[in-house]
C-alpha cells in the first residue's frame, strides 16, 4: 500500500521532476562544464580549465558591468522598497476610491517592458520629454537624462519605480495580516500614527519586506530589457549591465563558455547577497508565532 | 493508485493524447513530389510581402519544374536563430542574413561554401558588380550571395544650402569643404545648436559608425591585424574631434539627445535641423513618409583629397547554412532569385540598389528614388569601395570602436589616446581569438 502510494506520488509529480531534470538540472550541469571551456556554439567545446574565470578577473568591461549592476541594485532596491511600502500603507487606508488607486498603481506592471521603455524614452527626452517640459514650467532646465553619463543611471533607477505595483500588492496583503489588536494596544499606550507604523506595521510586515528584497535582488541582477531598449549601452558603458554583457558574449561574440562562466558568477553573487540579507535580517524580521 | 485516482489520471491524460494524435494540423499545402526548402528571412512588413510574392510565384511556376516548394518564414533576430539552429543540427536550407557576420559565421563553419554550387547552377558571377559579389567572399571562398545592396552616401538639404548662400547643386567635394559648408549651415540660439551642418555622431548614423579612417586613406583590417592606430586613423579621429569641439561638446551632446528614433519625424535631417547626413537609400523612404516636402540631393561622401573616392558598400545576403538538408534545391531557388528581373524587382521594392553590373532601364525608370538611383548605382563602381572588415571578431571590435568614438565625442579621451587604447583592446581580442583557434586546432588534432 505504502509502495503504491509512493509510486502514485512520483507519477503525479513526474512532469515537474522531468521538467526540473531536462530544463534545469541538466542545462545547469552543462553550463557549469561549458564555463571551463572555449565554446563558440558551432564547434565542439574545448576544455580550457579556469581560463574563462581568469580572463573575467582582468576584463575591464566585466568590472564595469559588475559595478554598474551593483550601483543600480544599491539605488533601485532601497528606493523601490521605500516607495512600495509607503504606497501600500497609503492604499491600505479606507478611503473613497481605494480600488481605483490600487488599480492605478498596479496597471503599469502589466505594460510590456519594451512598451514601458519606449514610453520613458520619450518622457525623458531632453527637449520634447514630459519631464523636462514640466521642469521648464518651473524655470528649471532639465538634463539630457539618458545621454549624459551622470544622469543615465539615475534615470534608469527612477524608471524602475514604474514596476513598483507588484511589491505593493504583496505589501498590501502583508499589511492586512498585521493583527488589529496590536494597533489597538499601541493606541491605548498613546502611540502616534508614525510610532504605530514604526513599531507595529514595519515589524508586522518584515517577513514580506525580506521576501520582496530578495526578489528585487534577483530582479535587479537580471535587468536587461529596460536598459537594452532605453540606453544600450549608454555613455561610457554607464548603463551596460551584467546580463547585457552576458548576452553579448553568448550570442554576439559567440563566447558561450565565457558567458557560462559569467552566469555562474552571477548565481554565486545572487546567492551570496541573499545569504547576506538573511544574515543581516535575522534580528529584524519578526515571524508571528516564532 | 486508487480507482478514483486512476480515473482522474486517465480523464486528464487520454484527451491530451487524443489531441496529440488527432488534433488540428496545419492544412497540407505542399503539392506531392516537391522537396520543401525552408527559407528564413529577416524581412517583415512591406519588405517581407515582396519576398513572399516572389516565393509564391516561384512555387507556382519554376518551382513546379524544379520539384521544389519554398517555405518562407520571417524570423526576428535571424542571425542568432540561424546560429542556434545550426548548432542544434536543424538549420533552414536558406537564410537571409547580414553581410557583417559572414566572416564570423564562415570562420565558425556555420556556412556552406557556395563556389561549387554556384558553378553547378550556372549563376554568372560576372553579371554582378564586383563590389556586391565580393561581399560574400571570405578567405577566398564564396559564402554568401547579395540580395539587396546599398551604399552609404551624403544626403543634403538643398533648401538649407540655398539659405546659407551655398550652391544646392554643388555638394562638398573634400572634407575641408564639408567643414566649411557645415560652419555656414550651423546656427546657434541662446547657446544651443538649433541647426547643424554635419555631425558624424553614431546616433545619427547606423552600424557604419567606424568608417571614418577610410576617408583619410586608411583601412581597418589588413587580413591579419586590426589597423586603427595609424596615421589615417589618427587624422580621421582628430578631424571628428576638432569638428565637434568647434560646435561645442556639450551643445553637440544636447543636440543628439533630442534625436529619439532615427527613423521618425524627429530625425533632425527630416526635421530640417541637420543639413547633411551620411546615410543609406532608406532616407528617401523616410522622406516620403515623414517629410515629403523635403528637397534633398545625394552625392558621394567626400574624402580628405578630391582624388580619393571611398564608398561604403553593404548588402543583405543569402546563405546556405551548414547542415542544410537540401543545399542543391536551395541553390536552384537562389538561381531563380538571382535572375536579373526577379532580384531587381526585390531591390526596387526595398528601395535598394541593383547588384548587377548593368542594371536594367526598367529598374532605373521605375525605382521609387528615380532621381537619385543612378547616382547611387555609380558610387558602387568606385575604385575605393570598402565593406565591413572581414575579421571573425568584428562584432566585438565594432563595439569597442563605438565606445571609442563616444569617448572622444564626450571629451573623455583625446583622440590619439582613445585610438591607442582601442587598438590595444582589439589587438587583445584578435590575439585571444587566434590563441583559442590554435588551441582548438591542437585539440581537434589529438586523437
Amino acid at each position: 500500500m505504502r509502495r503504491s502510494r509512493q509510486l502514485a506520488g512520483l507519477l503525479w509529480t513526474a512532469p515537474w521532476w522531468l521538467g526540473f531534470l531536462f530544463f534545469l538540472a541538466v542545462p545547469m550541469a552543462m553550463s557549469l562544464y561549458l564555463s571551463f571551456c572555449d565554446y563558440p556554439l558551432l564547434q565542439p567545446p574545448v576544455f580550457t580549465g579556469t581560463q574563462n574565470y581568469r580572463q573575467l578577473a582582468v576584463d575591464p568591461v566585466f568590472h564595469k558591468v559588475l559595478g554598474n549592476t551593483f550601483i543600480y541594485a544599491a539605488g533601485a532596491i532601497p528606493l523601490g522598497t521605500l516607495v512600495a511600502v509607503l504606497l501600500a500603507v497609503l492604499l491600505n487606508r479606507r478611503v473613497r476610491g481605494q480600488g481605483i488607486f490600487r488599480t492605478c498603481i498596479f496597471v503599469p506592471t502589466v505594460v510590456p517592458v519594451v512598451a514601458t521603455a519606449v514610453l520613458w524614452l520619450w518622457a525623458l527626452n531632453e527637449q520634447y520629454g514630459l519631464l523636462n517640459q514640466a521642469l521648464g514650467v518651473a524655470g528649471i532646465g532639465g538634463p539630457a537624462w539618458l545621454a549624459s553619463p551622470g544622469w543615465a543611471m539615475s534615470s534608469l533607477i527612477l524608471v524602475s519605480l514604474w514596476g513598483v505595483g507588484s511589491p505593493v500588492v504583496i505589501y498590501l496583503a502583508g499589511l492586512q495580516d498585521v493583527p488589529e489588536e496590536l494597533y489597538e494596544a499601541a493606541r491605548l499606550d498613546g502611540a502616534s500614527p508614525v510610532r504605530q507604523f514604526w513599531h507595529v506595521t514595519l515589524p508586522g510586515i518584515s517577513p514580506v519586506i525580506l521576501f520582496n528584497v530578495i526578489i528585487a535582488i534577483i530582479g535587479t541582477w537580471q535587468i536587461f530589457a529596460l536598459p537594452y531598449v532605453m540606453s544600450n549601452p549608454g555613455p561610457e558603458r554607464g548603463t551596460y549591465f551584467y546580463t547585457m554583457y552576458l548576452y553579448d558574449n553568448a550570442y554576439r561574440f559567440l563566447k558561450m563558455g565565457y558567458a557560462s562562466a559569467m552566469a555562474w558568477i552571477q548565481l554565486v553573487i545572487i546567492l551570496a547577497l541573499t545569504g547576506l540579507v538573511f544574515w543581516v535580517s535575522r534580528r529584524m524580521v519578526h515571524y508571528r508565532g516564532a | 493508485m486508487t480507482l478514483r485516482g486512476t480515473l482522474i489520471f486517465l480523464l486528464l491524460v487520454l484527451p491530451a493524447l487524443a489531441l496529440l494524435a488527432f488534433g488540428p494540423r496545419q492544412a497540407p499545402h505542399v503539392p506531392p513530389d516537391r522537396t520543401v526548402v525552408r527559407y528564413w528571412e529577416k524581412w517583415t512588413g512591406v519588405e517581407g510581402a515582396v519576398m513572399k510574392r516572389i516565393v509564391a510565384e516561384y512555387n507556382q511556376t519554376q518551382g513546379a519544374e524544379d520539384g521544389i516548394w519554398v517555405e518562407y518564414l520571417a524570423v526576428s533576430n535571424v542571425d542568432q536563430r540561424t546560429l542556434v539552429a545550426v548548432a542544434g543540427g536543424d538549420p533552414p536550407d536558406l537564410a537571409g542574413l547580414y553581410d557583417h557576420i559572414i566572416a564570423q559565421f564562415a570562420d565558425r563553419d556555420a556556412l556552406l561554401p557556395l563556389d561549387d554550387l554556384v558553378q553547378e547552377s550556372g549563376i554568372d558571377a560576372d553579371a554582378f558588380k564586383p563590389a556586391w559579389w565580393n561581399i560574400g567572399v571570405y578567405n577566398d571562398r564564396l559564402y554568401a550571395l547579395p540580395s539587396t545592396p546599398y551604399v552609404i552616401a551624403l544626403y543634403y538639404n538643398k533648401r538649407l544650402f540655398r539659405e546659407a548662400g551655398l550652391d544646392p547643386d554643388r555638394p562638398p567635394r573634400t572634407l575641408a569643404e564639408l567643414d566649411e559648408y557645415s560652419r555656414k549651415l550651423t546656427r546657434f540660439e541662446a547657446g544651443r545648436i538649433v541647426q547643424a551642418g554635419f555631425i558624424p555622431a553614431p546616433k545619427l548614423l547606423g552600424w557604419w559608425h567606424w568608417v571614418w579612417l577610410y576617408f583619410f586613406g586608411g583601412n581597418l583590417w589588413d587580413g591579419q591585424q586590426f589597423t586603427l592606430d595609424t596615421p589615417a586613423g589618427r587624422a580621421a579621429h582628430r578631424w571628428m574631434y576638432e569638428q565637434r569641439v568647434e560646435m561645442g561638446l556639450k551643445q553637440s551632446v544636447a543636440f543628439e539627445a533630442n534625436v529619439g528614433a532615427v527613423e521618425g519625424p524627429l530625425n533632425p535631417f527630416l526635421a530640417e535641423r541637420l543639413a547633411m547626413v551620411y546615410q543609406g537609400p532608406w532616407v528617401a523612404n523616410w522622406v516620403r513618409q515623414y517629410k515629403p516636402s523635403l528637397e534633398y540631393g545625394v552625392a558621394r561622401f567626400p574624402a580628405d583629397r578630391e582624388d580619393r573616392h571611398p564608398v561604403f558598400v553593404s548588402s543583405d545576403v543569402f546563405v546556405i547554412p551548414r547542415g542544410s538538408r537540401h543545399p542543391r534545391e536551395a541553390m536552384r531557388f537562389l538561381r531563380y532569385l538571382l535572375r536579373q528581373d526577379v532580384l531587381e524587382r526585390l531591390c526596387r521594392e526595398h528601395w535598394k540598389l541593383s547588384p548587377f553590373r548593368t542594371p536594367s532601364e526598367d529598374f532605373f525608370e521605375n525605382h521609387p528614388i528615380r532621381e537619385h538611383i543612378r547616382t547611387l548605382d555609380a558610387l558602387a563602381d568606385s575604385d575605393d569601395v570598402f565593406g565591413y572588415p572581414r575579421m571573425p571578431t568584428w562584432s566585438e571590435a565594432s563595439v569597442e570602436m563605438l565606445f571609442m568614438i563616444e569617448n572622444i565625442f564626450q571629451g573623455h579621451r583625446p583622440p590619439d589616446e582613445a585610438l591607442r587604447e582601442t587598438q590595444a583592446k582589439i589587438d587583445a581580442i584578435v590575439n585571444e581569438y587566434q590563441r583559442m583557434a590554435a588551441l582548438r586546432r591542437a585539440a581537434e588534432a589529438t586523437p
